[in-house]
């Protein structure tokens, strides 16, 4: 009867381990599974093998497993290329959100590996597990299905217009929602930028941080401009990972009250 | 791929069920004290031992000193610059090594010396103590203990306890002495031999991360 029950808890811890999204979950799972394999020879009448079997099993490979964990597990962050947030600069990733990310990552003992997305797909890939923190210029909004860190930097919406023409956004970004029926959305901020620049639209809802760099950089030369309320940029994280998001936001509320922040907004931004 | 893996998984739980069923026939034994007196052992443990398993261990040891030197090499051959991070030490972590080393280790020694008598023996006493250094360096990082325990003089007792096991089992075996402090002798090295290789492999794994 032991035997059965050990075997089922075999199966059943096996299971568990290979259907974890967290890897310290999924080796926890296998070191349960090799003391209950050890129960079971136990209860076979081999303790000789049972006791190997959790010394190597439940022993050995459950430390070396961590160990690595240790060492190598990832912090993966899926985030929309957003300059001086956080960009590709040659080889490395720079911004001002790379650098509490990277902190972040110090915190937590595990690598920051950045991969670039566009906008809409960045509550996706959080939802399905493919990644933890989702980044560059993350604005919320109320359908993505994501946990959400405090605010890090507040800004506004703006309404650019330029000339006669529909209205356009970035998919999936906050300001779609502020749009008429009838718009068109794009993919990142540059074809949105171009879009408006080559008159394809007239108008573009875009935040405060690059309707700046537009005007700033010449690229667009707004006639009207129209405030579309407050917004603040945040980091997204993935719904499973409260404990990634409970140390992003004391990490966030360490620098806010160091003035760190403060500091890193004023190099940063200006 | 789902359909496979339940079916997979149905199939090994009928194996599983059908194992433990008692469908297959179990085969007649001798009685464990005339495989005893047979051998002139104290039990049947240490006559199954003398008899078969004393061959086995001699061939796994062989097998075990030839991964390392594997491992040893091929690892040689990639370099690696980059130094490592420093880990940080957590409290929790140190405390709770602190308290189980001690615990861990005289089991690891119970393990090995009664090993020719009831379950346990040299290897699992060595894979025992290979976890209580484990354990130790998940608390205090990889490059501190080894720096702590002298590793070159580490390699050199490995290399004299393969050496000394090979030739105590050899003896063993053509001689046929049955002398039980033999085999305790040839169980503590052999956990020796495991205990170094199981540090040896682990430090020459985590010293080149992400390398391989």
């Amino acid at each position: 009867m032991a035997v059965i029950l050990l075997s089922a808890l075999t199966l059943a811890l096996a299971v568990f381990a290979l259907t974890q999204r967290r890897l310290l979950w999924g080796v926890i799972g296998v070191g349960a599974h090799s003391l209950a394999l050890a129960g079971v020879y136990l209860f076979l009448a081999a303790p000789d093998v049972a006791l190997t079997q959790a010394a190597v099993g439940f022993g050995l490979v459950t430390f070396i497993y961590l160990l690595a964990l240790r060492r190598t597990g990832k912090l993966t962050v899926v985030a929309a290329e957003t300059p001086p947030l956080l960009h590709q600069d040659g080889e490395h990733v720079a911004g001002l959100e790379w650098e509490i990310l990277s902190r972040l990552g110090r915190q937590l003992h595990r690598d920051v590996e950045v991969l670039w997305v566009t906008r809409a797909e960045i509550p996706r890939l959080l939802r399905a597990g493919e990644a933890d923190v989702g980044a560059g210029g993350y604005l919320p909004r109320t359908d993505d299905g994501v946990v959400l860190s405090r605010p890090l930097i507040p800004t506004r919406i703006v309404a650019v217009r330029c000339g006669p023409g529909p209205c356009g956004a970035v998919a999936g970004d906050r300001c779609q929602d502020c749009l008429p029926a009838s718009s068109v959305t794009y993919e990142d901020h540059r074809e949105l930028a171009s879009a408006l620049r080559s008159g394809e639209i007239g108008e573009a809802v875009a935040d405060l941080l690059h309707v700046r760099q537009w005007v700033l950089s010449g690229e667009v030369q707004p006639s009207e401009t129209k405030d579309g309320g407050e917004a603040a940029f945040r980091f997204a994280v993935a719904p499973g990972e409260e404990d990634v998001r409970q140390a992003l936001d004391a990490l966030l509320a360490e620098l806010e009250r160091s003035g760190e922040l403060a500091r890193l907004i004023a190099r940063y931004i200006g | 791929m789902r359909v496979l893996t339940a079916l997979s998984l149905l199939a090994l739980a009928g194996l599983l069920a059908l194992g433990v069923s008692g469908v297959f026939p179990r085969p007649e034994l001798p009685s464990a004290d005339e495989v005893a007196a047979e051998w002139g052992a104290e039990n049947v443990v240490a006559a199954i031992i003398l008899g078969v398993r004393l061959w086995d261990t001699l061939f796994e040891i062989l097998v075990y000193a030839m991964t390392i030197v594997g491992v040893k090499l091929g690892l040689r051959l990639l370099r690696w610059e980059r130094p490592l991070p420093p880990v940080a030490e957590t409290p929790l972590l140190r405390r709770s090594a602190d308290l189980l080393l001690g615990p861990v280790v005289v089991f690891a020694l119970y393990v090995a010396v009664s090993g020719h008598l009831g379950p346990g023996g040299g290897f699992p006493a060595g894979a025992i103590l290979g976890t209580a250094l484990l354990l130790l360096a998940l608390a205090k990082g990889v490059e501190r203990l080894s720096a702590e325990i002298h590793e070159p003089a580490l390699e050199w007792a490995e290399y004299g306890a393969i050496v000394a096991i090979l030739a105590l089992a050899g003896g063993l075996l053509l001689l046929g002495r049955r002398g039980s402090g033999y085999l305790v002798a040839a169980n503590v090295l052999i956990a020796l031999e495991v205990a170094i290789g199981a540090w040896v492999v682990l430090h020459r794994f985590a010293s080149s991360r992400g390398e391989v």
